[in-house]
C-alpha cells in the first residue's frame, strides 16, 4: 500500500481517536471545574475533620500518579470486590477514565482555587460585613468574584496539560489519539509497520491546544476589570 | 453539634463503604456459568495481524479471531473482542474485564503462573531483527553478546534476552522494539515469528531491517483465570476443530505455514 493509499485509512482512525480525546478532555473539565469548586471549600472549611479529611483525599490524589489512579478505579472492582462494575468495552473504560481524570485535576483545581480565595483581602470581606451583606452574598459578590480572574492564569496551565495528559487514558486500553496512531506499528486496517501515524498525532495536540491558548487568551481579557 | 457533625461524616462514610461491598456477590459461579450467565465471552486481543486484526469493514478477523468465534458459538454466547494492554492481560483477567486472552499468546512460566492455560495449538517462535546492512556480521548467537536489544517488556523474548545472555531494554511492546531499532537506539529486537512476518521488510517503515536467527521454539496457548472451568471446555473445544480440519483451513485463510499447527 502506498503512503496516498494509506493517509485517509490513517486520519480516519486518528479522527475517531482524537474525538475520543477531546470527549474525555471534555466530560473531564466539566466534572472538575465545579467538583474543584466544591473540594476547595471542604478544604477551608472551619469545621476540623472535613477540612482534615479533604486535605488527606487531595494529598493521596496528587501524591500519586493518574496512571495508578486510572488502574485503581478501573481493575479494583473486579479485583477486590469480585464486580466489574465498569464493564469490558469501550464506553466502561472511557467512563472510568472520566472518573479518574474529574477526581484528579478537581483536586488540582481546588488548591488554584484555594489560592485565589484566600488572596482576596480580607479587608473586602469586613467591608462586606459592614454593608450588611449576609455571608453567601460576600461569597459570591466579592469573594468568588474576584477569584476567577485571579485562577485564569493557573488555570489555563492546568488546562493545556490535561489535553496531553488525557494521553495516559490508554493503560487502561481508551482507544485515544496516541493509542489509534501506534497501533498502526503492529498493524490496524491491513496497514502494518508503519511509524508515522504516531508522530503525526503531534499535529492534533499543537492544533487543539493553539486553539485553547487563544480561547484562554480572550477569556482573561475579557476578566481584566477592576485592576487590582 | 460537632459531635454530631461527626457522627454524620463517619455514618455516610460507612454507608458508603457497606454498599460497594454489597454489590460483590456473584462468587459461588463457575467461571462458565458466570460467562453463559452474561452471554458474553470477552476476549482481550492487542490488535495484531495474522491472528486478532481488523478487516476494512472494522471486523475482527484472524486465525485466533475465527477460532474463538466458533469456541464462542459452542458455549451459545455472543463474542467480542476488546483490545488490552499487553501488560496488563492477567490484572484484566483477574479483573473480570476481560474472560480470556486469546492472541498468539507464548506459553512461558509468567502466563502459566498467573492465568489457566490450553493446551498448545500453534507453534511459533522467537526471532532476532536488525538493520540488513550489518546482518552479515552477526551469524549467531556468540557474535551478538556486545549488541544491545530491544524486546518487550514481559515478554517470550525478554526471556530468550536473558537466557542468552543479551543486553536489553524492556519496551512497552514488539512494535517499540523495533521502533527502538529503527531510529538506532537499540542494535536488535527479539521478536515473534509470526509477528515478524507482518511488521518488517517491503512496503513497511522498517523495510531496511531483516529476520536473523530463531533463538528458540515455543508454543502458542489460551488463557483463563486461575482455576476456571472453561480451560477444559475449550481443549475439547481444540481437539474437535483440529480433527475436522477446521484449524487446517484457518491457517491457510491466513497465511499461516501448515506445520505450524500443533495436533491435538
Amino acid at each position: 500500500m502506498t503512503f496516498f493509499e494509506q493517509f485517509p485509512i490513517v486520519i480516519q482512525a486518528l479522527n475517531e481517536g482524537f474525538l475520543q480525546t477531546l470527549k474525555l478532555f471534555a466530560v473531564t473539565l466539566i466534572g472538575a471545574l465545579p467538583l474543584g469548586l466544591l473540594i476547595s471549600l471542604c478544604s477551608i472549611s472551619s469545621f476540623k475533620p472535613l477540612r482534615w479529611l479533604t486535605r488527606t483525599v487531595i494529598w493521596m490524589v496528587r501524591g500519586t500518579p493518574l496512571m495508578l489512579q486510572l488502574m485503581v478505579i478501573y481493575f479494583f472492582p473486579g479485583l477486590i470486590l469480585n464486580n466489574p462494575i465498569w464493564g469490558s468495552d469501550e464506553t466502561g473504560r472511557f467512563w472510568a477514565s472520566a472518573v479518574a481524570f474529574i477526581f484528579n485535576y478537581a483536586c488540582y483545581f481546588s488548591e488554584i482555587y484555594r489560592g485565589g480565595i484566600e488572596g482576596v483581602p480580607r479587608g473586602q470581606q469586613e467591608a462586606g460585613e459592614v454593608l450588611g451583606m449576609t455571608r453567601s452574598q460576600i461569597f459570591f459578590k466579592v469573594t468568588l468574584l474576584q477569584m476567577i480572574k485571579r485562577v485564569v492564569p493557573p488555570m489555563s496551565n492546568e488546562i493545556i496539560t490535561l489535553v496531553k495528559d488525557t494521553s495516559l487514558a490508554r493503560i487502561i486500553s481508551l482507544q485515544e489519539i496516541i493509542w489509534a496512531g501506534s497501533s498502526f506499528m503492529k498493524g490496524s486496517y491491513g496497514i502494518s509497520g508503519q511509524i508515522w501515524p504516531l508522530f503525526f498525532t503531534g499535529l492534533y495536540y499543537l492544533a487543539f491546544s493553539g486553539l485553547l491558548t487563544l480561547l484562554l487568551n480572550r477569556i482573561e481579557k475579557k476578566l481584566s476589570y477592576f485592576h487590582a | 453539634m460537632k459531635v454530631l457533625k461527626r457522627v454524620l461524616v463517619l455514618t455516610v462514610l460507612a454507608v458508603m463503604l457497606l454498599s460497594m461491598g454489597a454489590c460483590g456477590s456473584k462468587a459461588d459461579l463457575t467461571d462458565y456459568e458466570y460467562v453463559k450467565d452474561k452471554g458474553t465471552l470477552v476476549v482481550g486481543i492487542t490488535d495484531f495481524a495474522p491472528m486478532d486484526y481488523k478487516d476494512e469493514n472494522g471486523e475482527w478477523i484472524g486465525y485466533d479471531a475465527d477460532l474463538a468465534k466458533a469456541f464462542a458459538e459452542e458455549l451459545g454466547v455472543e463474542v467480542s473482542f476488546q483490545v488490552i494492554e499487553w501488560g496488563n492481560k492477567i490484572l484484566e483477567l483477574d479483573g473480570k474485564t476481560i474472560d480470556c486472552v486469546w492472541n498468539g499468546m507464548t506459553l512461558n512460566d509468567e502466563v502459566k503462573a498467573g492465568m489457566s492455560t490450553s493446551n498448545p495449538y500453534l507453534k511459533n517462535a522467537q526471532v532476532v531483527v536488525m538493520p540488513q546492512d550489518v546482518a552479515e556480521q552477526y551469524p549467531d548467537v556468540a557474535s551478538m553478546k556486545d549488541l544491545q536489544f530491544a524486546v518487550e517488556e514481559a515478554s517470550a523474548g525478554e526471556e530468550m534476552a536473558e537466557v542468552n545472555g543479551f543486553k536489553s531494554t524492556p519496551v512497552l511492546d514488539q512494535a517499540t522494539a523495533l521502533l527502538e531499532v529503527s531510529s538506532g537506539t537499540c542494535d536488535a529486537a527479539i521478536i515473534d515469528l509470526l509477528m515478524s512476518d507482518a511488521m518488517i521488510g517491503e512496503g513497511t517503515s522498517y523495510a531496511n531491517l531483516t529476520r536473523t536467527i530463531e533463538l528458540n521454539s515455543e508454543e502458542y496457548g489460551i488463557g483463563f483465570r486461575k482455576g476456571s472451568d472453561l480451560t477444559e471446555k475449550l481443549n475439547d473445544f481444540l481437539k474437535k476443530a483440529y480433527d475436522d480440519g477446521t484449524m487446517a483451513q484457518l491457517a491457510e485463510t491466513y497465511n499461516i505455514s501448515a506445520d505450524t499447527i500443533i495436533a491435538q
